[in-house]
């Protein structure tokens, strides 16, 4: 069992190569520009819940402006069929219940 | 606004932008930095609590000051640590308690022949005042007891505002955390490494598990136990023991994981608690900052474990039902602390009165009768009212045959949740040691399809955290 004052990131590992900092500073921003590509859509439902207003409707545009290109290309497609194939598996039911289902409607 | 929103997400990069260009400079100008980013992310929520946050901070450093200033006179720090005490508990009584009291007062009044009209105030609770009062009360204590010395007002301030452990802890002591102030951070490759992980962690567990868990299942069965069938209710149930795990462990992972990319280390707050085999021990593995804070400054204030079996026994009892009221001024959360506190006194009882020989529950027997008592307890913990809890139990004895809420994907999570608790300790750290050693690209590349993979499963809001409402 961990001591009351252990920390999970308290992690000998190999620091050979970039220093954390290095490391922490290209990884979050390759990570931020990886959905910035694929997930664009995400920021452009956000700006759509913005409060109206001058400085919001350029944000918007900006962000609806990235979803559109980055759907031109396709980059959404990974995110959609992940996301339908989520949703089949949400859809499942246990055999006898489907059943039961069709036999109601 | 919540870690996995974002809003927090266009909150954080830039403040981790800031303190690590301005604050490679600066030391006081990171902390001063960290503190005004605090105070941004609790003022979404209200502003009007920033000026509670600092008011509480101001108490605890003047007390904390007169306490030193009379230890070092030679004189006895009690008077000035009651004061302080007493001033974090009228905080917390007031925000969290007085409707309570004034609720249950109304009617002995009324019997006694004296109705009148209590004053009925809509006080809002300001989101993390437990968190904070108790670490207040903890910081003022370890100076009296000569554990730690007195801490900067600004780093106080930044201790009990700091935005990733302000609103659900994990409650982290000034003996911990000020001593990380005072020197300049350092971030290493496994601990970027690990915060990452945790972070990605975190993110699925609250907007995957924990959210469609809540939704698909433990939210119907528990709005009206009477319409569902047996079987539902023991899956309802189930899937709140992982509900709460994976919302509270996600809060504490994802807070462990930002302050460390930050630099900080924060303790760990869960190490796998459905594995426990006694109640004891569940409670060294589940929500430890608190847990080591109510041994440490509660059960010990009370005796400990000095004295007889059965004021040992009376110390946990009061140690739980006072954990329990922590949690809310309800009486279901009382009867979970009294069920708490009862199981561990019958422990220690059976420990000390055990025959001699007599063979002990094998392991994964005790595991399970452990868990069940967990589930039960959680049962009233979840529960709106006792009426509702009791209502929970009779439906589920009935059991009523059938299974109509729980599809496959939610009797999945609950497995998954479940078997979590058995994965190797070493895990994380053996996970860690590897990523660290990819390069930074291929790193965040994982980092940015792991969370997309996330936003892809994940259910179409974010609720709260549990833990948000304590």
């Amino acid at each position: 069992m961990a001591d009351q004052f252990d920390s999970p990131v308290d992690v000998e590992a190999d620091e050979q190569g970039l220093s954390g900092l290095a490391q922490m500073a290209v990884a979050v921003g390759i990570a931020v520009f990886t959905l910035a590509m694929l997930n664009a859509h995400a920021f452009a439902a956000w700006a759509d819940g913005l409060e109206p207003g001058a400085r919001s409707a350029r944000i918007s545009a900006v962000a609806h402006g990235l979803a559109d290109q980055t759907a031109t290309r396709g980059l959404d497609g990974p995110r959609a069929a992940l996301k339908q194939r989520w949703d089949r598996v949400k859809a499942a039911r246990w055999p006898d219940l489907a059943n039961g289902d069709r036999s109601q409607r | 606004m919540l870690f996995p929103t974002l809003d927090f997400g266009l909150f954080f990069l830039p403040v981790l932008l800031i303190v690590w260009t301005v604050g490679l400079a600066s030391n006081e100008w990171r902390k001063i930095i960290l503190l005004l980013a605090s105070w941004v992310f609790y003022g979404f929520w209200d502003w009007r609590f920033v000026a509670l946050l600092i008011a509480s901070a101001a108490i605890n450093w003047s007390c904390a000051r007169a306490i030193q200033t009379r230890l070092d006179d030679g004189r006895s720090a009690q008077p000035w640590l009651g004061i302080g005490v007493a001033a974090n508990l009228a905080i917390l009584g007031f925000f969290k308690y007085f409707g309570f009291f004034l609720e249950q007062l109304a009617p002995i009044l009324a019997r006694a022949g004296w109705a009148r009209d209590l004053p009925v105030l809509e006080i809002i609770l300001p989101v993390g005042i437990s968190f904070f009062t108790f670490q207040g009360m903890s910081y003022l204590i370890d100076i009296a007891r000569r554990q730690t010395a007195p801490a900067s007002f600004l780093d106080l301030t930044l201790l009990m505002s700091f935005f990733p452990h302000l609103v659900a802890g994990p409650i982290v002591r000034a003996s911990h955390l000020v001593p990380q102030f005072k020197a300049v951070p350092r971030l290493t490759r496994g601990m970027v490494a690990t915060a990452l992980i945790l972070i990605c962690w975190g993110l699925f567990k609250k907007t995957v598990v924990a959210s469609e868990l809540a939704t698909g299942l433990v939210d119907k069965t528990f709005f009206d136990p009477s319409a569902q069938t047996g079987l539902d209710l023991a899956l309802g149930a189930y899937g709140y023991a992982v509900q709460i795990y994976c919302d509270f462990s996600a809060y504490s992972d994802m807070a462990v994981g930002l302050a460390a990319l930050l630099g900080y280390r924060f303790p760990r707050n869960f190490d796998q608690p459905y594995r426990s085999a006694s109640l004891q021990e569940f409670w060294r593995r589940w929500h430890i900052s608190l847990s080591s804070w109510l041994r440490d400054y509660l059960y010990i204030s009370l005796g400990g474990n000095r004295g007889g079996v059965w004021f040992i026994c009376r110390n946990l009892m009061i140690t739980m039902l006072l954990g329990g009221f922590w949690h809310g001024a309800k009486w279901t959360f009382l009867i979970w602390g009294a069920l708490h506190g009862g199981v561990l006194a019958i422990e220690r009882l059976w420990r000390e009165w055990r025959p001699e020989g007599f063979p002990a529950l094998p392991k994964p027997i005790a595991i399970l009768i452990i868990f069940h008592i967990v589930v039960a307890g959680w049962i009233f913990f979840r529960a709106d009212t006792l009426e509702g809890a009791l209502a929970y139990f009779t439906q589920l004895w009935a059991f009523r045959p059938g299974l109509a809420l729980a599809s496959p994907l939610l009797c999945g999570m609950i497995v998954f949740g479940l078997a979590i608790h058995f994965t190797p300790p070493t895990l994380l750290p053996t996970m860690a040691r590897r990523v660290a050693a990819w390069p930074a690209p291929v790193l965040g590349l994982a980092v940015g399809l792991a969370i997309l993979l996330t936003d892809a499963m994940r259910f179409e809001g974010v609720a709260a955290f549990i833990y948000y409402q304590f």
